[in-house]
């Protein structure tokens, strides 16, 4: 049953990271302005291939792989990673503008990334256990 | 007071250079790939009234030895009889480990297994007993944890009374009833030199010789046992011979484990989830560039608060040496020459730390070892060990070690290629260039473009790597297989603690060679006496007028020729160069101004500009790496020359193209 879930959550998530993906290259393309979808190219990629990896999973469960749910779970990971990444940099972003004395907005901090991670962590914490098994401290 | 030698050996990737820093205090390098170490390293300590020397050793899989860093371990423990051998074994991992260790114990020197990672074999869920594994290997073992410092005067104490007693119990494998007899004839033969019998044990030789080890046969040519020796080998295939010996190696093993060691509860962990899908055959690459991305971002993003007010501390420095200092001239050396050279590249030091620590992250995790996984199948298409992507991977801290790692490479024409490919590999140095070209005339887009550029470093690198196979240094490397390491979390302390001890290099860095670089250009922008600082008419003026009809197709004016030119000495001294000369005395963000100021510049030539200096020659450091690692000036300088070549063309052609798009050059 939990996989079912699983492999749903992956299927909607990864369409969601691929569709926005795709905008955000577009947009980047074509100068189009998108609200909350930043204009970034290679941003626009990571969001593209943080979908494959979900979707990919989602095809496995289709097919009946078990493998489908390691999939879905790098997946989550990559999400939640990437989602810190964009948050910290929009964090840096802020205090520049402060010490610069520039204009900020928390609407430059909403992207794709960033809210598509907050499903992302939802999915991670409602399956942490798997994440924790066997990773050491160095 | 008794002097001892204990060697630290083993498997690549077990810890031993980890051990090796908490017992002596040292720094040296630690990453999690196998290959880290390629040089012998000393340190001295005192434990109870004895002088003890440490050495620590490249890792090595077995005593055959295969590449030049596993010669050198090879050699140290064969040639040099340090007191004690310390094998460090990575507990997670004993299969493979023993497998040395059944060949130290032939050799006969005192052996203690220092079991490390003892912590992650723990967490794994296996059980390791350690009194049963020392009797049965007739070995002591104790129980260590390298980066807790967990086990160390357990481990002193074993290897000084090992070191102490003798004679010492070898307990070596039995080959069976057919390789026994040629063993024990080949000892009879070797037994009448009895210079060689001081020297070796005789049946380990007798061994080595069986499985047509040429280096054991380089020990005995001399000997008058030799004739014999070849006579009773003539009819054998050593080949066969190896293989046999190995497999009951390998039965031995076999035989041992189960009866010290307890597994752990099944089921996939993180680790190999992971492994999964970040090696995977489509998404691999994809999720490394990715990931990169993501390290340029952050290298960039936050930095930016960190720079600014570095610049504002700068522009504060400058504006009160302007006004207090007298007479003018000092006030221009202190303003330009010392803020504006030096304070240029200060200014990137929160970004080479960020960058150092984001690839320590990467290192310390386990994840750069993937990534050289990854590429293993892009690597062998071009015709090198996948391995060789390890080299590469350092180079993007400095290309000195990047260098240095490819005695890691195999074959001789591999390492060569490996070697000349790494200057293009950006190092950290040429990162303060980017930042402040791409930023001044990219700003939104800085990030991308500098990502691109490293890209574009690893694609020239790959490409002439292509090219050389071809031509120069034609050939066929063998696969290689890549051991994994496990993912890691490392505590911050240890990754703050590397990105400290690389970051720390610049810093000094910007005190030495950067201030004298900005000083000398200083010197040549205000000589002769009475000229306009920094203008046509100085010195550095003539200087950059002589160099500028080399660069001037690239759109680049004498200021940037002399820049250039001073950045043989090190990358860091172009952007010190350029605030020199730019007399941004002025400090701040004011370097940048001053460029996007100047209607010589335009974006095109500044991406022609980064271009070049990704490409041309690194720093004199480099030079002198490579000359000393293939041993001929010949190579560093056809490394010299090709790099100002195809720095040349390229910032020709990707100038002309981006001033289409760009406008401007
Ligand atoms: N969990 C754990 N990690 C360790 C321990 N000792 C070392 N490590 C980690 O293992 C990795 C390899 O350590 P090194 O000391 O570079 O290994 P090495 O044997 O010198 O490797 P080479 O020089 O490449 O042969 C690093 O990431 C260390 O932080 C330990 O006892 N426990
Ligand atoms: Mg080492």
């Amino acid at each position: 049953m939990s996989n079912v879930i699983k492999g749903v959550f992956g299927a909607v998530l990864g369409v969601l990271y691929g569709g926005l993906g795709m905008l955000q290259i577009v947009s980047a393309v074509t100068y189009l302005a998108l609200p909350f979808v930043p204009a970034s190219f290679f941003g626009g990629f990571v969001l593209l291939v943080i979908g494959a990896v979900l979707l990919t999973g989602a095809r496995k469960f289709a097919q009946g792989l078990d493998e489908g749910v390691v999939f879905v779970n790098v997946g989550i990971l990559l999400s939640v990673a990437f989602g810190a990444v964009t948050l910290l940099a929009a964090g840096a972003g802020a205090l520049e503008a402060v010490i610069a004395e520039e204009a900020w907005s928390i609407a430059d901090a909403i992207t794709p990334a960033v809210y598509l991670a907050v499903i992302g962590a939802a999915g991670f914490l409602a399956w942490c256990r798997t994440f924790f098994r066997g990773l050491v401290a160095a | 007071m008794t002097g001892i030698r204990i060697a630290l050996t083993g498997n690549p990737n077990v810890g031993k250079t980890t051990l090796f820093n908490a017992l002596t205090g040292s720094r040296q390098h630690v990453g999690n790939w196998p290959g880290v170490t390629v040089e012998k390293k000393t340190g001295r300590i005192d434990w109870n009234g004895h002088a003890i020397d440490v050495i620590d050793l490249p890792g090595t899989y077995s005593l055959t030895a295969y590449s030049a860093d596993e010669v050198v371990a090879r050699d140290y423990i064969i040639d040099e009889n340090p007191d004690v051998v310390v094998q460090v074994v990575d507990a997670t991992n004993l299969e493979r480990n023993l497998y040395l260790t059944t060949q130290l114990a032939e050799l006969g020197v005192p052996v203690v297994i220092a079991l490390n990672m003892a912590d992650a074999a723990e967490a794994g869920g296996y059980a390791i007993d350690r009194e049963k594994l020392s009797a049965l290997l007739a070995i002591p073992v104790v129980r260590t944890v390298g980066t807790r410092g967990e086990g160390l005067d357990g481990l002193l104490d074993a290897a000084i009374r090992e070191a102490e007693t003798s004679p010492h119990h070898e307990h070596t494998v039995g080959y069976g009833n057919d390789a026994e007899a040629m063993i024990a004839s080949i000892v009879d033969v070797l037994s009448a030199d009895k210079d060689l019998t001081k020297r070796y044990p005789l049946r380990w030789l007798a061994v080595r010789l069986l499985e047509g080890d040429e280096n054991a046969l380089a020990k005995i040519r001399d000997s008058p046992a030799f004739t014999g020796v070849q006579a009773l080998l003539s009819g054998i295939d050593p080949d066969e011979y190896e293989a046999a010996m190995a497999d009951r190696r390998y039965e031995m093993i076999a035989a041992v484990l189960p009866q010290v060691r307890t597994a752990g509860a099944g089921g996939m962990n993180v680790s190999e989830m992971v492994d999964r899908v970040v090696t995977d055959r489509y998404l691999g690459i994809p999720i490394f560039l990715a990931l990169m991305w993501g390290a340029f971002e952050l290298t960039f993003a936050v930095a930016a608060p960190f720079v600014a007010l570095i610049e504002a501390g700068l522009a504060w420095l400058s504006a009160t040496v302007a006004g207090s200092i007298e007479p003018g001239w000092l006030a221009s050396l202190v303003g330009d020459g010392i803020i504006g050279g030096v304070g240029a590249v200060l200014v990137f030091v929160p970004n080479i730390f960020i960058l150092f620590l984001i690839l320590s992250f990467l290192d310390d995790t386990g994840y750069l070892a993937r990534a050289a996984f990854i590429m293993d199948r892009l690597m062998y298409a071009i015709g090198l060990p996948g391995k060789a992507f390890i080299p590469m991977l350092i180079g993007f801290g400095c290309n000195v070690p990047g260098i240095m790692a490819a005695r890691t490479i195999e074959g001789e024409k591999d390492r060569l290629i490996t070697i000349l490919v790494n200057p293009f590999i950006s190092c950290s140095a040429r990162l303060p260039v980017y930042i402040l070209f791409a930023g001044a005339f990219f700003g939104a887009g800085a990030g991308g473009v500098v990502f691109l550029l490293y890209i574009l470093g690893i694609a020239a690198a790959i490409g002439s790597a292509k090219l050389f196979r071809h031509t120069i240094l034609p050939g066929e490397s063998s696969p290689f297989i890549m051991e994994m390491p496990p993912y890691r979390l490392p505590t911050a302390w240890t990754s703050l603690l590397h990105m400290w001890s690389r970051g720390a290099m610049y810093v000094r860095k910007a005190g030495t060679i950067i201030l004298v670089g900005a000083l000398v250009v200083w010197c040549l922008a205000s000589l002769p006496f009475g000229v306009d600082y920094g203008s046509s008419a100085s010195l550095a003026g003539a200087l950059g007028h002589l160099l500028e009809p080399l660069v001037a197709p690239l759109g680049f004016d004498w200021k940037i020729a002399v820049a250039l030119l001073f950045g043989f000495v090190a990358k860091e001294v172009v952007v010190g160069s350029l605030g020199v000369l730019y007399g941004t005395g002025e400090g701040g963000d004011a370097l940048s101004m001053a460029l996007l100021a100047d209607p010589g510049l335009s974006a095109a030539t500044a991406l022609a500009l980064m271009i070049f200096v990704l490409l041309y020659t690194p720093c004199l450091a480099t030079i002198a790496t490579i000359r000393k690692e293939t041993g001929s000036w010949r190579w560093a300088g056809f490394s010299v020359a090709y790099g100002l070549v195809l720095a040349w063309l390229l910032a020709l052609i990707v100038g002309h193209i981006a001033s289409l798009f760009l406008g401007g050059a």
